[in-house]
């Protein structure tokens, strides 16, 4: 019983609850929800969400936002696009470089919110525009389709139901995890979110944890837009479009804190998993697409309730 | 006592007018490069349809603005215009209801919306960033499945006459309309009681409530009122084009409105809002997109634009108060 008690009381345990009740009702609802293939279309879909999840997961971690992580993205995957095709640079290359421009990006968030003290929401929204409005000035809004035919298959390939897109956000998991509980910077990145002032009287520099975790997020906004490259087969300037909602919903829902200093890479996932499992069901039912964008909304808002209600329910007794 | 009152005033009034002035100087700066370069710029035709554009900005920058007042913010403007476009369409065309209840109506849903929000942010005590980006996507969501993503077209004729409509040849009714929302919002933020607890349970929420202001209901309020100038923002876009679009809205909103109030000085912590100030930062983001549109340029570019003077203004004012000393 207290076992049973423990379990729930961890963040992610009601997250795996409910994507295994929402994986049966599935399969209930239609036959080919558990084939092989439905299986890894899922997975790929939510292997470019992991990874944006975890991007806006280390900007909260440090008690900030951005609002410009898909942005970010889309330049990554714009100029990634060009590399290929323009430049005719080599695969690793292009993808090594794409991951330098993404921690640059990172790092102008970063240093503009720790240098002026702006509020990282208002920097975010303005580096944001800037880096849409590169992408759609020097693109014009149309895609770069030169990606090396290789590159393509890897964003297809797949053993058995498992997409080799997901070995990514697989790999970047335990590395994050060890980063954030194991490593001095990552700790003290924790320390700044949960209470920069006591973590400054103890010898820590808020800013330079403020700047690292910009950059890491823009790392992996830049990892995100290679590998949505990858799925789709192309350079598209809308990659990142569709980020804002995810990168929130992803650590929110995972259960982790506005207030910073307290984040689950292992509920982020879950609660990917739980978004790309409503959006597979929502199409395999036949279901009008537009609900699915209503019943993100809708699980956000429920799950953020939902916990809430849970802290002061536990508070009281 | 009066004195003490007196001094806080005129400090405030320093405080606003500053930038307020490097606002109006940048704008007429940029009015007079545009028309070097292009003098069709300041042509009746292109003012009428700067005025115009220029409505719909400065409503939606106060949309945004009566919640920063509160403290919080509000990313569900946009989904909030877009369902009061698409009501007001619905309502005209298919029940063949007159123009100005269909208006009425139409802004009655936008309020309601707002009340939802600012109900869920009370009551579960969320954060407002997290509960109106749930449910701008709840808001659209439930909009596109209703509508089919269809553009509802056959508006009766009254409705493009109000948009193409030009008091003394030059300025159209929305700007007026949007001139006259400035005048109440002052007004209310100054005088009334309702306005002056708003700011209150943004500046201090705790010592607001202990002074009795109803910190809640306020939220609610600037959340309701925030809906209801969303829901004008859309119609003047209705007006305008003449038929009511699903696409109208949505995140294309969300820069324009943070913009208006930032770059007039409004913060983002709460209890202090500039009417002016909003009016001049939505008066510089319509002449920038309408010099770039002028010049040529594209409107690719003009989201690189606005972000670099988003940026470009937040960090003249944070420097600014060094030397200035800002209170708080």
């Amino acid at each position: 019983m207290i076992a049973l008690r423990r379990l729930i009381a961890t963040e992610w345990a009601g997250l795996g609850l409910i994507f295994v009740l929402g994986s049966v009702l599935s399969a209930l609802l239609s036959p080919s929800f558990f084939t092989e293939f439905n299986i890894y279309v899922m997975l790929r879909s939510a292997s470019v969400g992991m990874l944006v999840a975890f991007a806006q997961m280390i900007v909260l971690a440090v008690g900030q936002m951005s609002l410009a992580v898909g942005a970010l993205g889309g330049l990554v995957a714009v100029l990634f696009g060009a590399m290929l095709e323009l430049l005719g640079l080599p695969l690793l290359v292009a993808i090594a470089l794409a991951l330098l421009i993404g921690v640059a990006g990172g790092l102008i968030n970063g240093a503009l919110t720790a240098a002026t003290g702006i509020s990282s929401f208002i920097v975010t929204l303005a580096t944001g525009s800037v880096f849409t409005g590169i992408n759609l000035g020097l693109t014009q809004s149309k895609p770069f389709h030169g990606v090396p035919p290789d590159f393509v298959a890897f964003g297809d390939a797949r053993w058995s139901f498992m997409p080799a897109l997901l070995w990514p956000p697989l790999i970047v998991a335990p590395l994050l995890a060890v980063f954030l509980y194991r490593l001095k910077p990552g700790r003290r990145l924790l320390a700044v979110g949960g209470n920069a002032y006591a973590a400054e009287l103890s010898g820590i520099s808020p800013a330079a944890m403020v700047v690292l975790a910009h950059a890491i997020s823009g790392g992996l906004a830049g990892l995100a837009a290679v590998l949505a490259v990858a799925q789709l087969g192309a350079a598209q300037p809308e990659i990142g479009n569709t980020w804002l909602l995810i990168s929130f919903a992803g650590p929110i829902i995972g259960g982790a804190s506005l207030n910073g200093g307290s984040v689950s890479i292992l509920g982020a996932m879950l609660a990917v998993m739980v978004i790309a499992l409503i959006e597979n069901t929502l199409v395999l039912v036949k279901v009008d697409p537009y609900w699915v964008q209503f019943a993100l909304g809708a699980l956000v808002l429920l799950t953020v309730g939902l916990n809430r209600w849970r802290a002061t329910h536990a508070a009281k007794t | 006592m009066g004195l003490v009152t007196d001094a806080g005033r005129s400090a405030r009034q320093r405080r606003e007018i500053s930038p307020q002035f490097g606002l109006m100087v940048i704008i007429v700066a940029l009015c007079g490069v545009f028309t070097l370069k292009q003098p069709g710029y300041i042509s009746p035709f292109n003012l009428f349809a700067m005025g115009r554009s220029l409505a719909v900005d400065v409503v939606i920058g106060f949309s945004q603005m009566v919640v920063l007042a509160t403290g919080g913010m509000n990313l569900s403007l946009g989904s909030i215009g877009v369902c009061s476009v698409m009501l007001s369409g619905y309502l005209m065309q298919t029940l063949g209801l007159p123009v100005s209840i269909a208006f009425l109506l139409a802004l009655a849903l936008g309020g309601a919306l707002g009340w939802l929000n600012g109900f869920a942010i009370v009551k579960s005590g969320v954060n407002s960033f997290v509960v109106t980006l749930a449910s701008a996507n709840l808001f659209s969501g439930a909009m596109l499945v209703l509508t089919r993503a269809l553009p509802i077209n056959g508006l009766p004729p009254t409705v493009s006459a109000i948009g193409s409509y030009k008091v003394f040849g030059l300025v159209s009714p929305t700007l007026l309309a949007a001139t006259m929302l400035a005048v109440l919002l002052f007004v209310f933020f100054r005088y009334s009681v309702s306005g002056k607890e708003m700011l209150a349970a943004g500046g201090n929420p705790r010592a607001a409530t202990m002074s009795g202001v109803p910190v809640n209901r306020s939220i609610i309020l600037s959340h309701m009122l925030s809906g209801v100038l969303a829901g004008v923002a859309g119609l003047m876009v209705v007006v305008r084009v003449g038929a009511a679009i699903p696409s109208v809205g949505g995140g294309d909103w969300l820069l324009p409105s943070f913009l208006g109030p930032v770059l007039g000085g409004v913060a983002l912590a709460g209890g202090f809002v500039s009417v002016t100030g909003t009016l001049l930062g939505a008066m510089l983001v319509t002449v920038i997109r309408s010099g770039l549109l002028v010049l040529d340029i594209g409107n690719f570019w003009l989201q690189l634009f606005l972000g670099l003077f988003l940026l470009a203004a937040v960090l003249a004012q944070r420097y600014g108060g060094v030397f200035r000393r800002r209170p708080r």
